[in-house]
This record gives C-alpha cells, sequence and structure tokens, in this order.
C-alpha cells in the first residue's frame, strides 16, 4: 500500500493506493500517523478512489486515526463504489464527513 | 444445483496470505462470470474471515493453518475457512457490530458483520481451543434478470 500526501492552508489530503488489510495496516498506521503529526493540520482528508481493496481492518485503520488524532477534523474525500459499499456497512461517515462531489 | 468445480487449499496462518486467499477464492469463480461486484464482495468476505483466523484463531503467533475450501455451481459459490486455533467462546458476542476482544489494537470489530452483509449467508461453528469453521454462500448477481 502507497500513501501520499499534500498540505494546503490547514488542510492535509492523504491519498491512498493499494490495498489495505490486516498485513498492510501496521505499516500504514504509522506512515499515517508520522504525516498527521508532521503536518500539524487541522482538517485531514482521506482520498481513497485508487484503494483497491480494503477490509474491516482498513476500517480499523480510519478510525484509529479518528481517535488518535481528536484535534482534527477528519473527511473522506473520495473513494470508489466498491470501497463505499465497505465504508456505509462499517458505518464510519457517522463519524467521517464525507465530501460530496 | 450442478457442482461445477471444487478446491481445497491449505496455506499457513501468516498475514500475506490474506491477499493470496481472497485472490485465489475470486479466482476459483472466474468461470461463472460473476461481476465486479460480486468479486470484490467475495475477496472482502474472505480476507475477514481469513484475517479473523490468522489475528484471533492464531493470535497472530505465525503458527498452525488455514484450510480453505470452496465449491462451485452455477449460480453461486460455497467458501469454507477453517482453523484449529483456540477457537471463539461466545459466537453470539463476536457477531456483534463493534464487538471486538482486541480493542487495543484498534480492531474494527466489523468482520463479522461485512461477512453477514456482503455474502449470502453465513454460518460460523466454534469450539474452545479446537478451532472455527465458517460456511458462506454467495449467489451470483444474474445480469439476465436485470432491469
Amino acid at each position: 500500500m502507497n500513501i501520499k500526501h499534500r498540505a494546503m492552508g490547514n488542510t492535509l489530503e492523504l491519498y491512498l493506493s493499494g490495498e489495505l488489510d490486516e498485513h498492510s495496516s501496521h505499516s500504514a498506521r504509522e506512515r499515517l500517523d508520522d504525516l498527521i503529526e508532521s503536518a500539524g493540520k487541522n482538517i485531514v482528508v482521506f482520498n481513497l478512489e485508487n484503494l483497491n481493496f480494503m477490509d474491516s481492518t482498513g476500517i480499523g485503520v480510519l478510525l484509529g486515526r479518528y481517535k488518535k488524532h481528536k484535534s482534527c477534523n477528519m473527511y473522506i474525500g473520495s473513494s470508489n463504489a466498491y470501497l463505499d459499499k465497505l465504508l456505509k456497512a462499517s458505518g464510519i461517515y457517522q463519524i467521517f464527513n464525507k465530501i460530496e462531489e | 444445483m450442478k457442482l461445477i468445480n471444487r478446491m481445497k487449499l491449505e496455506f499457513d496462518a501468516i498475514s500475506i496470505n490474506e491477499a493470496f486467499a481472497r485472490s485465489v477464492a475470486a479466482a476459483f469463480c472466474v468461470t461463472q462470470n460473476p461481476d465486479m461486484e460480486d468479486i470484490n464482495d467475495i475477496k472482502t468476505a474472505v480476507s475477514e474471515a481469513v484475517t479473523n483466523a490468522i489475528v484471533h484463531g492464531y493470535e497472530k503467533s505465525g503458527k498452525g493453518i488455514i484450510i480453505l475450501e470452496a465449491e462451485l455451481y452455477e449460480n453461486q459459490v460455497k467458501i469454507t475457512i477453517e482453523d484449529t486455533g483456540k477457537g471463539i467462546e461466545n459466537i453470539e458476542e463476536a457477531m456483534q457490530p463493534f464487538y471486538t476482544s482486541k480493542p487495543e489494537d484498534e480492531r474494527s470489530g466489523m468482520g463479522f458483520t461485512v461477512m453477514q452483509t456482503f455474502m449470502t449467508s453465513l454460518s460460523v461453528t466454534s469450539e474452545k481451543n479446537k478451532g472455527t469453521k465458517i460456511v458462506m454462500t454467495k449467489k451470483f448477481n444474474d445480469v439476465s434478470e436485470e432491469n
């Protein structure tokens, strides 16, 4: 799994690609925490449209970032049809706002 | 219901095999032309079951094996994922949305909910210190019946 980032104003955008499962979750957690902490922005946007696969472990990773970085407002910027089904089933949109296109 | 194909696979309970198992399960179904949504549902559910076996069944020891079996029918697949790990003491509790026995690991507790939501049927049998067996079926979307 690969993570790119872009900081603008008070916003950090994170672009996740590849596959986020239990196997990749440990490095993903560390990398996301590093990026969120070093950027120090109060808005964090997860762009997931190029994430080819995610399961409930990935949901745990996203929820974990929300719990760990309480001072940040977190958003799902983009996803894809398959991920959206998982994101809806997991109830994550009750915590992360979705940026509508 | 005519059985078209069968397979049985045994692999180590290590996390790199999560991707392997879900890819194999998806590839096994391809001859029946399932749509992308079905393929993705199957991959996600298999990933959940295999992850549960690795993380909970064998507690990430890296020891132990997981058996993945599948039976392919004309318009559905039956997938069985079995481990001989520590088992689930209270299946009803484990299947509750957001329940996790490992909250300190940032686990979402949504594994069984995802399996239930994404598959047509799900059954879980488990015995303490003997292991857990997950049987799931997925009926393929029939494109010709839509519209």
